[in-house]
């Protein structure tokens, strides 16, 4: 285990840079139309119940990693044999990051670009993070993302002369249905995602403070979302944002006589680097010690590299991409976001339960 | 340990600094000098009989416009033209730009465009299919003026040359911008058509620019539409009232009859709001509620002017003048053209989700025979400079 600490506030941002991360761009809260910001709040309250989970398994197995942990409470064989689909989930997991950062930025700066361009010199900066280790990611996170909330209010600030304000009614024209549907899509993506902290947890310095952490990024979170939404749809209209391919590009485009759209970039640059570097290092970290290979550095280009290979191969054109998001991503990731999470839980309790149990017993 | 932290810190700096660099030089990919690109600063789209795209384009030529600001100080000299005019056929408005390159030598460059003037005969087909060009490239600006050509196609209003500006498309924006000061023509920006024509509640209205000489246009009334197609037009009153109840009056003259003469209002801030009364689960009467302050602008006349009771007595003229001016456009709207231009479905929608969804379809035609309540509330705050008007033994 390497010595690498990061502090609570440098977990705090990342978590929060990880949970933003393709947001920005793609939530799929705004499948709910009108009633999203209803999505977004249950969807929220949802998430850090998961989060919850995740956390209550890290502490219940303190300073070990997800591998470690699967490898204790299942079997040598059966962990690894778990441990490789996560590796292969979070390797996903970068790859369609990497895509919805290229499509993005191919959609709207770059058009002439080919895609594999913009992806693979984001990737080569992210190697170099990663190999920099855990210290460096929290401290990037620390110098960018305070970014993040600035870029949101800068824009939603200089729109606030175009706007109608009652643009989000009626409330739940369509039932409760469609609402449940994209809270729920908006558990797993991006809440349930975060299964990938779990590599990083016992870095953490102050491990007490991790239940915090993880509420106050969820709600830090939900309230960003929730500043977006009602930006958006007050300044484009619920009928044009279903239409735009990426919502808050186009809004940043209306600002008068301001060219504000690079700060978009901007922020999708941070939180997308974030949400990749942590997948990318999950991914590593969980191989190193699958395999027993002992510095994790080894590996990292290779994995980028297949990373932004499967990018590109992933999907055929932008749609096929939005849609995935929105209508397969959520099902895709039950077993790693829910199933064996809540299973792992079950079985750190268990085994925690036990020693006690036979204590009083004797 | 300090200088452990300046180490980072030059790490994280070369970081940042080689990553702007990386994003920028993927910048240049696509790269376009000034000198290669022609800056479109006008568009106009019209149909043609057969049904097909005809594309006008009024390009730029940043060079000339110099020589000619140039040139006026020094009296004159060889001038080139500051613009051009070319026009093209296309199936779609895409096609047609591209295929413009085979007369036009450089590619054409679209984010500085001011204006875009929609032909008639392509109004009366329907502007949406149109306007998908506009909505879906990344290079149009969505704050692109509309305007409907009236008596005239685009391209002989794109084609006329003002002594006004060099630009004439920087002219005929200019001549809609300031409508904020006088109220008789509606400023649409391609957003809000975007939003108007997406949302079945509220149809778009959209500014009227004609032929007003050789050398000027003229940009007054309105063009309304239903259902993406153009169903007739409003005059400049017309347009007032329309613009005073959707609130978007800022500022305007509004003249009414006084004793022995006329005096010319100044209306310097107004709001509008419009509503929809329900009596038993149906809407009963639609309700217009003006609120405007004005002052005295001229008082062309013999009346007096001392008391409060004078301004009284003018606020009540002045809010039935406004209230006709409503009436009318609300009768054309209504009776004429059949078409929901004030978004009083849209309140609808937002505020009686259930019933709005019954009457959805053909709300143009129940919004037709719904009786309308305007109210109009003039305040007289100021007179200028003097009271009532100077007069021998006044």
């Amino acid at each position: 285990m390497e010595k690498a600490r990061i502090s609570s506030i440098q977990l705090f941002l990342l978590l929060t840079g990880f949970l933003y991360g393709s947001t920005v761009i793609i939530n799929p809260a705004l499948g709910a139309k009108n009633d999203a910001w209803l999505a977004i709040i249950l969807g929220g309250v949802g998430g850090a119940l998961l989060m919850g989970v995740y956390v209550s398994i890290a502490l219940l197995n303190p300073s070990r990693t997800l591998v470690e942990i699967l490898r204790d409470r299942s079997g040598k064989f059966v962990g690894n044999a778990v441990s490789i689909l996560y590796i292969w989930y979070f390797v996903h997991l970068a790859s369609l990051v990497f895509r919805n950062f290229g499509e993005f930025m191919v959609t709207v700066t770059f058009p002439e670009t080919p895609m594999i361009i913009v992806i693979g010199i984001f990737a080569v900066i992210l190697v170099y993070a990663v190999n920099s280790g855990v210290e460096v990611m929290g401290r990037l996170s620390e110098l960018f993302m305070p970014v993040v909330p600035v870029v949101v209010l800068i824009i939603s600030l200089s729109l606030i002369t175009t706007r109608d304000f009652t643009a989000f009614l009626p409330v739940l024209e369509n039932g409760m249905a469609p609402v449940l549907k994209a809270a729920f899509g908006f558990i797993t993506f991006p809440f349930g995602e975060t299964i990938a902290f779990l590599m990083l947890f016992p870095h953490l310095n102050q491990k007490g403070n991790l239940k915090k952490i993880a509420a106050l990024s969820a709600l830090f979170l939900v309230v960003l979302c929730l500043v977006i939404f009602m930006r958006d749809i007050s300044v484009l209209g619920s009928g044009l944002m279903q239409q735009a391919t990426f919502i808050p590009h186009l809004t940043s485009l209306l600002i008068p006589g301001l060219n504000v759209e690079p700060l978009v970039d901007i922020n999708l640059l941070i939180g997308g680097g974030t949400k990749i570097s942590v997948c990318i290092y999950a991914a590593v970290k969980a191989l190193s010690q699958v395999s027993g290979i002992g510095d994790y550095r080894k590996l990292t280009t290779a994995i980028t590299t297949f990373c932004v290979v499967l990018s590109i191969w992933v999907y055929e054109n932008v749609l096929e991409m939005l849609s995935w998001a929105e209508k397969v991503w959520p099902y895709y990731s039950i077993p790693f976001q829910m199933v064996i999470p809540l299973i792992l839980l079950f079985l750190s309790f268990k085994k925690r339960v036990k020693p006690s149990n036979v204590r009083n017993g004797s | 340990m300090k200088c452990r932290k300046d180490k980072y810190a030059v790490k994280i700096a070369t970081l940042a600094v080689s990553s702007m660099v990386f994003l920028l030089l993927t910048g240049c990919w696509n790269n376009r000098d000034l000198t290669e690109i022609n800056m479109v600063t006008a568009l106009g789209i019209d149909r043609t009989e057969d049904g097909k795209v005809l594309l006008t384009v009024q390009v730029v030529e940043p060079a000339a416009i110099q020589s000619t600001a140039s040139g006026k100080g020094k009296g004159g000299g060889a001038q080139s033209k500051p613009v051009f005019v070319e026009s093209y056929e296309g199936e779609t408005v895409f096609d047609a730009l591209r295929s413009m390159l085979s007369i036009v030598d450089k590619k054409l460059f679209l984010s500085t465009a001011q204006v875009l003037i929609l032909g008639e005969r392509l109004s009366k087909n329907g502007i949406s299919e149109a306007l998908d060009f506009f909505q879906r490239n990344h290079e149009v600006e969505y704050e692109m003026d509309v305007l409907v050509a009236r008596n005239a196609t685009p391209k002989e209003i794109l084609e006329m040359e003002t002594d006004i500006d060099p630009i004439p498309a920087v002219y005929i924006k200019g001549t809609i911008e300031n409508t904020v000061s006088r109220a008789k023509a509606k400023r649409t920006i391609l957003l809000d058509l975007i939003k108007d024509m997406g949302d079945s509640g509220r149809q778009p209205v959209i500014g009227q620019v004609e032929k007003a000489g050789e050398k000027e246009v003229r940009t007054e009334g309105a063009a309304v539409f239903r259902d993406g197609k153009l169903a007739g037009w409003l005059d400049p009153y017309e347009t007032r009232g329309y613009l005073f109840a959707a609130g978007k009056v800022k500022s305007t003259i509004v003249n009414i009859p006084a004793d022995n003469g006329k005096i010319s209002m100044e209306v310097i801030r107004s709001k509008g709001k419009i509503n929809a009364e329900f009596k038993n689960g149906e809407p009963a009467m639609l309700t217009v509620r003006v609120g405007l302050e004005a002052n005295v602008g001229e008082y062309e006349g013999k009346g007096k002017l001392d008391s409060p009771d004078d301004l009284h007595k003018l606020e009540e003229i002045l809010g039935d003048e406004v209230k006709k001016e409503i009436r009318r456009a609300l009768d054309k709207a209504q009776k004429d053209y059949s078409s929901d231009i004030f978004g009083f479905g849209t309140q609808l929608h937002k505020y009686h989700p259930q019933y709005w969804k019954k009457v959805k379809d053909d709300w143009n035609d129940t919004f037709s025979k719904l009786p309308v309540d305007i109210k109009v509330d003039a305040k007289i705050r100021r007179t200028g400079v003097i009271k009532g008007p100077i007069k021998k033994d006044g």
